[in-house]
């Protein structure tokens, strides 16, 4: 295996592939910086140019876009509180508010380090994970990922903010939005316009909840927020805000490679996930959400450290997990190559020269990161009078790109105005969110598990993994009460002293 | 009196009621076709409701039960006058009409100039009239900028306008 790699090293360090890698990081990171344009357009816009290059090159090209737009989503979320990906959405959280404070640079330079050693750590698993990761993916049917979406939702009480009432409040009504559109029978709910069979888009739902708020919020309350630019302070990160996350990334970088490889699940539950167990475990917890480090440095590790497993049941089973990898998959075979246990047999310097290529690519990604965290920390000092109608134009146009359809920014526009309203009740957005994109996977197997087993409800407890995440949700369920109801005694004393 | 807390609880259960009550009996049907031990289309919405419905009067009754004391966030966005108040809602109001107008005028008018129309309208309420000259320069320049972006980059074909006023241009 050692002279293998070595060899796929040697043949991976050429001017090409590093060119290759370099131009799909760099076009990464400014595509996913832009509200509205997706990792996903990304890959499939660069494939039609993978016909004019060798294999390795044009799928190490497609992984560094990949990779780029996965970091470059957080740029934006961090500057213009607008989270380019739905992966994203966790580092709004304590982004912005660093930004707003005048450490734009240092939340961009966090989120730029961990999203690195997510993807490197992410890499390794790859090379050497790929088998048994792939095995625990076929493990997992309807009950199993049932009862890990079951205990994603917990997470909603780690990012409900001050109350965790509001914030289930916030979740169901993003759960119940998720049902718009056909269910897996083929009904059509809540479908009051023709558009609404087809469901509501991720991108909008998200993109309206988050930015167009903070252009609501300073029309109407102008005279508060006078618009001004927000300073740019120090930008450099120390090395104690390093070591005081390095547990939440290296934690978060393990979480990203384990959902990484189940099909489906993708990095935004990954990050909220990270997001939720950085804030349970941290000294900081009280400043999660308010500006914290540790919080910007679990969400991108995670969610960068899903780029290199999302290939695990690609490579290894022949299963896209996501939207990215089946365009992937589109992309190997294009190029003579099929994914699966065969590729193994028949192509194993290929598959050595991808994983020694990935590596590389991680180390580029720091490059272009600092290459352009410099130049976009800039975008903070524009004033917000200015920066916020710009952010409108931006969401407008990038989300009508995505589908060519005016019902999408409707949908946009629709958001924005309850995301304001839900800012004006003290409700947190980012419940709603969770609730939105892991809803269907939950409703969906649960309904799926029930049809199997003939509504028989110990379907769900049959299996060693459904068990562990049985024990999981009790465990954090039985915490989260407990801490609630420390809070309200504390609250209490605190009104009769 | 009916405060913030008082009210969002209201309104968060009047939501879920008119869901639960109005919107899944009219807008959820269930397909005779699905067996009985399958769990129908309305079973999620309808629990979500529920518990939705539930939470909003339990927000009620904590605020009741707590006198109807406002947590500290809750002055965070109270008028400074009734006058101001008054110009608020009106900022909102024209905010939301500019939106209106433009998923109304984008295929009449043409995604462009609609898109033009929204951006002055967004920078002027914003409060940026003052600097006018970067207004009418972004109101203007960044829409083209963007339509010629996605226009050639994604080819995304952007709505010309039914009323054929303004000429194609992508």
């Amino acid at each position: 295996m050692w002279n293998d790699l070595l060899f796929a090293f040697e043949s991976v360090a050429t001017l090409a592939n590093v060119l290759a890698m370099g131009a799909g990081i760099l076009a990464g990171v400014i595509i996913g910086a832009i509200p509205g344009m997706t990792g996903t357009m990304a890959v499939t816009l660069a494939l039609p140019f993978t016909f004019y290059l060798s294999p390795v090159t044009s799928i190490l090209l497609l992984v560094a876009l990949y990779k780029g737009s996965t970091y470059g989503a957080s740029i934006s979320a961090i500057l213009i509180k607008t989270p380019g990906t739905a992966s994203a959405a966790c580092t709004v959280l304590d982004g912005w508010p660093l930004a707003q404070k005048g450490k734009a640079g240092k939340a961009l330079n966090m989120a730029l380090i961990s999203s690195c050693i997510g993807d490197f750590l992410s890499n390794i698993s790859l090379i050497f994970l790929a088998a048994p990761l792939a095995l625990l993916a076929l493990r997992v049917g309807p009950p199993e990922y049932f009862m890990l979406m079951a205990f994603a939702l917990t997470m909603v009480a780690s990012i409900s903010g001050g109350s965790l009432l509001l914030g289930v409040v916030s979740a169901c009504f993003g759960l119940l939005l998720a049902t718009v559109g056909e269910d897996m029978y083929g009904s059509f709910r809540f479908a009051m316009t023709e558009d609404m069979k087809g469901g509501l888009s991720v991108a909008p739902v998200l993109i309206g909840l988050f930015a167009l708020p903070e252009l609501l919020r300073l029309i109407v309350f102008r005279e508060e927020n006078h618009g001004q630019a927000m300073k740019l302070g120090d930008n450099r990160l120390t090395l104690a805000e390093f070591r005081g996350s390095v547990k939440s990334i290296i934690r978060g970088s393990f979480i990203g490679v384990i959902l990484g490889a189940i099909p489906g699940i993708g990095p935004s539950a990954a990050a909220f996930f990270s997001y939720g167990e950085a804030r349970r475990s941290s000294p900081n917890s009280e400043n999660f959400g308010k500006g914290e480090l540790e919080g910007i440095a679990a969400s991108e590790s995670a969610n960068n450290g899903c780029c290199g497993a999302t290939m695990i049941p690609l490579l290894a089973l022949g299963v896209p997990g996501d939207v990215i990898t089946g365009v992937m998959l589109g992309a190997f075979m294009i190029q003579g190559l099929t994914p699966g246990p065969l590729l193994f047999q028949n192509n194993l310097n290929e598959v050595y020269m991808l994983f020694i290529g990935m590596m590389f690519s991680s180390v580029l990604l720091f490059g272009a990161g600092k290459l352009t965290v410099r130049f976009f920390s800039h975008i903070a000092s524009i004033p917000q009078v200015l920066l916020t109608p710009v952010v409108l134009m931006l969401c407008v146009y990038g989300i009508y790109s995505i589908s060519s359809n005016m019902f999408d920014v409707t949908v946009l526009l629709i958001m924005g105005v309850v995301g304001f309203i839900m800012l004006l009740l003290n409700i947190p957005p980012a419940p709603f969110l969770i609730a939105f994109i892991l809803g269907p996977m939950f409703e969906d197997n649960l309904r799926r598990a029930l049809a199997i087993s003939r509504g028989d409800p110990s379907v769900f407890f049959q299996s060693a993994i459904s068990w562990i995440f049985a024990g999981l949700i009790v465990f954090f369920v039985g915490l989260t009460i407990r801490r609630e109801w420390q809070k309200y005694r504390e609250n209490r004393a605190a009104q009769n002293a | 009196m009916l405060n913030k807390g008082m009210l969002r609880g209201f309104l968060i259960a009047l939501f879920f009621g008119v869901v639960l009550f109005a919107l899944i009996p009219i807008h959820v049907p269930r397909p005779s076709f699905i067996p009985g031990f399958a769990p129908p289309p309305d079973m999620w919405p309808r629990t979500v409701s529920i518990l939705g419905l539930a939470l909003g009067i339990l927000a009620m009754v904590l605020v009741a039960l707590s006198g109807g004391r406002a947590a500290p966030e809750e002055a965070e966005y109270s008028p400074a006058s009734p006058a101001e108040w008054r110009n608020r809602l009106i900022r909102l109001a024209l905010a939301l009409a500019a939106f209106a107008g433009f998923v109304f005028l984008a295929p009449r008018l043409g995604f462009l100039p609609s898109s033009m129309l929204l951006a002055l309208a967004a920078f002027i309420l914003a409060g940026a009239s003052s600097r006018w000259v970067a207004v009418l320069a972004l109101a203007v320049l960044l829409p083209l900028g963007l339509q010629l972006f996605f226009g050639n980059v994604t080819h995304t074909p952007f709505p010309q306008g039914s009323w054929g006023i303004f000429p194609t241009f992508n």
